[in-house]
């Protein structure tokens, strides 16, 4: 008889955003997205035995996994990535990070955060991620960190 | 360990700076309130994405950002049980006496030692770059804190155990066997 | 004429500021229920009304130029028109308030009135934009609602010198056009490249930055073929409707939250980051120029700036400095130890505005060519800057040390 005194008016408002609706889902499709990112994964492997850093970066970055149901995809790129952070010496970090398109570096300064939420998971190590976050605010500024906190394609 | 301080805290101050973007917003739920946004949390296109800032497993930062208020969660680190014990007490003072502080939760979010809570009114009666400038004092400050208060605690240990088993010792009789064991 | 003019009106958040049509007056809302109006005697800005009558905090202000009336919006839910008439028992001239029944359950948040200075628009916190004209019948000011498609409140509005079209940006991470236009109050404006046959509440455009971010600053060209938008993810976008084609300029600095165009090619933009920048472009493309706040020149307080900036104006082998960095690296302390520098120089920003931005409009020249820009922010002061004074943009913030 009293039970409309426990509902959450709140939650029957249509008008209410949802998370999902605050940003453009991507248009690929969840297996394809899987695909890629394994294909990245080779193709990281092979850069990174040639020493090519930046070639790595620009593959892993671009066309980044957002979104619900790409989980797998997702974890695989971050894998993936911190294999990259990891294998780079910090003096060449400074540089790298400037030869990046302000597109690369928001999806990068999205990741370092990604990792450092995580910090026993897989290969993720702190100093080297704070190390490479130092460096990307230096070039990219403070809009690349808003950037990280505005949008909600959550890689 | 301690070279991944300096950009542990620089980490920290360019999120912190990144996240006091606030400004005055009325609450769209309840009509004439005007609510910190990231403690009601009922309206999501309002709030940000939270950022964690981690130097290993044991030392994180959370921030959490809104439109007009900003939750800073702090895991101070504590490696044993003393400091955990120290950790603990040391921020209870801290937190029942949060309305002088101003900007400090009575209450740290759960997986946290300590909770700040920074609004617009806040931003706009102080400076930007000091409440920062605080924060990251507060952070350096409160780890030596904790371990001076360690190490005076096991001074005064220390002391306490001795000046309490020289009175035994010196007792004659069977007592003597007794306190060798303890003391070992 | 170059160097800033900078009036400290007080200590509290300014948070809207209008200036009256010949520039005597200004009318602003000290973080407070009331309007303070401030007339100019000489150099200095001078009390000379204070207008009472909202309960809650005022979020916005304009002053009609032509019509000398002042409207004003509050987290009260009400707007008021402000009319200037002769008091009958003294004679004086006193501002007299007209309550107009917005019929919103929400906080007002924004106001401006539109060029013909006829209707007004509100934006509001109820997800609704209330556009309100005169009913000469009824003898009061009744209002319609834009409410589709907005899903959020709406953070701030512009109107198109058609008298007609509307830009509204809101916290739902979308810019927006819509027509306003009203039967009859408007005659039927011609077609531009917004679109022709436009009644009221129909969306000309929904235009957002990739990246998200609540929508704070909208702005039409002084044309209005172009509409400019700056959002929380530190970006400006320039929207030319008829590709569409939007320029999204990625910024290193902080969010602007107020913009006003000072003539086709270019516009300024404010906010947290406490000093105002200059873009310029076309349809081919725009980009940063520069900022109006001189920070390289030195302020009057001389020696304090030394350890702010990364040590490239002290000698590099000076002991001090040299012993501040290395403390800096191993212990992380990142001010300095000696007692003098670390009180005096951390207070001041370099910039003239110690605060955010919250305002910025056009002060003299026309339209088509703003000469100057006035400035009011969180910090108290009012400032009026020289449009053309456009310094280059260096990475020195003083005491908003990145390192």
């Amino acid at each position: 008889m009293d039970s409309f005194r426990k509902i959450d008016i709140d939650a029957f408002d249509e008008d209410v955003l949802l998370e999902t609706e605050l940003y453009d889902a991507d248009p690929r499709d969840p297996a394809q997205v899987l695909d890629d990112a394994k294909a990245k994964a080779a193709a990281v492997r092979s850069s990174l035995s040639k020493g090519d850093i930046p070639g790595a970066l620009t593959a892993v970055l671009d066309g980044a996994p957002y979104g619900p149901n790409v989980d797998e995809a997702k974890t695989l790129a971050l894998q993936t990535l911190v294999t990259i952070l990891n294998s780079t010496k910090s003096s060449d970090v400074s540089n790298i990070v400037k030869s990046l398109s302000q597109d690369q570096q928001d999806t990068l300064m999205k990741y370092i955060y990604k990792g450092m939420a995580m910090p026993g998971w897989g290969d993720v190590s702190g100093s080297v991620l704070l190390g490479w976050h130092e460096k990307l605010t230096e070039a990219a500024g403070i809009g690349c960190i808003v950037r990280t906190m505005t949008d909600r394609r959550i890689v | 360990m301690s070279n991944t301080l300096r950009p542990y805290l620089s980490a920290v101050r360019s999120t912190l700076t990144a996240a006091l973007t606030l400004e005055n917003f009325s609450s769209q739920v309840v009509e004439r309130h005007n609510k910190p946004e990231v403690e009601v949390g009922g309206s999501k296109e309002v709030l940000l994405n939270p950022l964690t800032i981690s130097r290993n497993e044991n030392e994180r930062v959370l921030i959490e950002s809104s439109v007009n208020s900003i939750r800073l969660s702090i895991k101070i680190k504590q490696a044993d049980e003393i400091e955990r014990i120290l950790c603990h007490k040391f921020a209870r003072f801290m937190m029942q006496r949060a309305e002088s502080f101003i900007v400090l939760r009575r209450k740290p979010v759960p997986g946290y030692d300590i909770s700040f809570l920074i609004t617009n009114g806040h931003t706009e009666t102080m400076l930007k770059h000091k409440i920062v400038d605080f924060i990251i004092h507060f952070m350096e400050e409160v780890d030596k804190e904790i371990s001076e208060m360690k190490l005076s605690l096991n001074a005064r240990a220390r002391v306490v155990a001795e000046s309490y088993l020289t009175t035994i010792i010196l007792e004659t009789g069977s007592f003597f066997m007794y306190p060798t064991s303890i003391i070992n | 004429m170059s160097a800033p003019e900078v009036h400290a009106l007080g200590t509290t958040p300014i948070t809207s500021h209008a200036f009256n049509g010949d520039r005597s007056q200004v009318a602003v809302s000290l973080n407070s229920n009331d309007v303070t109006i401030y007339s100019r005697q000489g150099k200095e800005w001078n009390v000379t009304d204070t207008l009472s009558e909202h309960d809650k905090l005022i979020t916005s202000i304009d002053w009609a130029p032509n019509s000398n009336r002042i409207v004003t919006s509050s987290q009260d839910r009400n707007a008021y028109v402000w009319q200037e008439t002769q008091d009958p028992q003294t004679g004086k001239m006193v501002w007299k308030p007209t309550l107009v029944l917005l019929r919103v359950n929400r906080a007002a948040t924004f106001v401006r009135w539109s060029p013909n200075e006829d209707k007004f628009a509100v934006a509001t916190g109820a997800r609704a934009i209330a556009i309100c004209s005169y009913d000469e019948e009824n003898n009061w000011w009744v209002s319609r609602h834009l409410k589709k498609p907005i899903r959020s409140t709406v953070l701030s509005i512009d109107w198109h010198p058609n008298n007609v079209l509307l830009a509204a940006g809101s916290a739902d991470m979308k810019a927006r056009v819509f027509s306003a236009y009203i039967k009859d109050v408007d005659s039927r404006p011609p077609p531009s490249v917004w679109g022709e046959r436009l009644p009221f509440n129909t969306v000309c455009g929904e235009y957002s930055s990739p990246s998200g971010g609540w929508v704070h600053a909208v702005g039409f060209s002084p044309t209005g073929d172009v509409l400019a938008f700056a959002s929380h993810d530190s970006t400006v976008s320039i929207v030319y409707p008829s590709g569409p084609v939007i320029y999204t300029i990625k910024l290193n600095s902080l969010p602007y939250v107020t913009l006003t165009w000072t003539a086709e090619d270019s516009l300024v933009a404010a906010g947290h980051d406490c000093q105002p920048i200059v873009f310029s472009g076309s349809a081919g493309g725009w980009q940063l120029v520069g900022t109006l706040d001189d920070t390289s020149t030195s302020k009057s307080n001389g020696g304090t700036r030394g350890f702010g900036v990364a040590g490239s104006q002290v000698g590099r082998l000076n002991s001090a400095a040299f012993h501040t960095f290395r403390q800096a690296d191993s212990r992380g302390s990142s001010s300095p130890t000696s007692a003098a520098g670390s009180g005096a120089t951390d207070t001041e920003l370099l910039t003239v505005h110690q605060n955010t931005i919250t305002s910025i409009r056009p002060f003299s020249g026309s339209a088509e060519k703003v000469d100057q820009v006035s400035t009011t922010g969180v910090d108290g002061r009012l400032a009026i800057w020289d449009v053309n004074n456009v310094a280059e943009l260096t990475g020195k913030m003083g005491a908003l040390r990145l390192h």
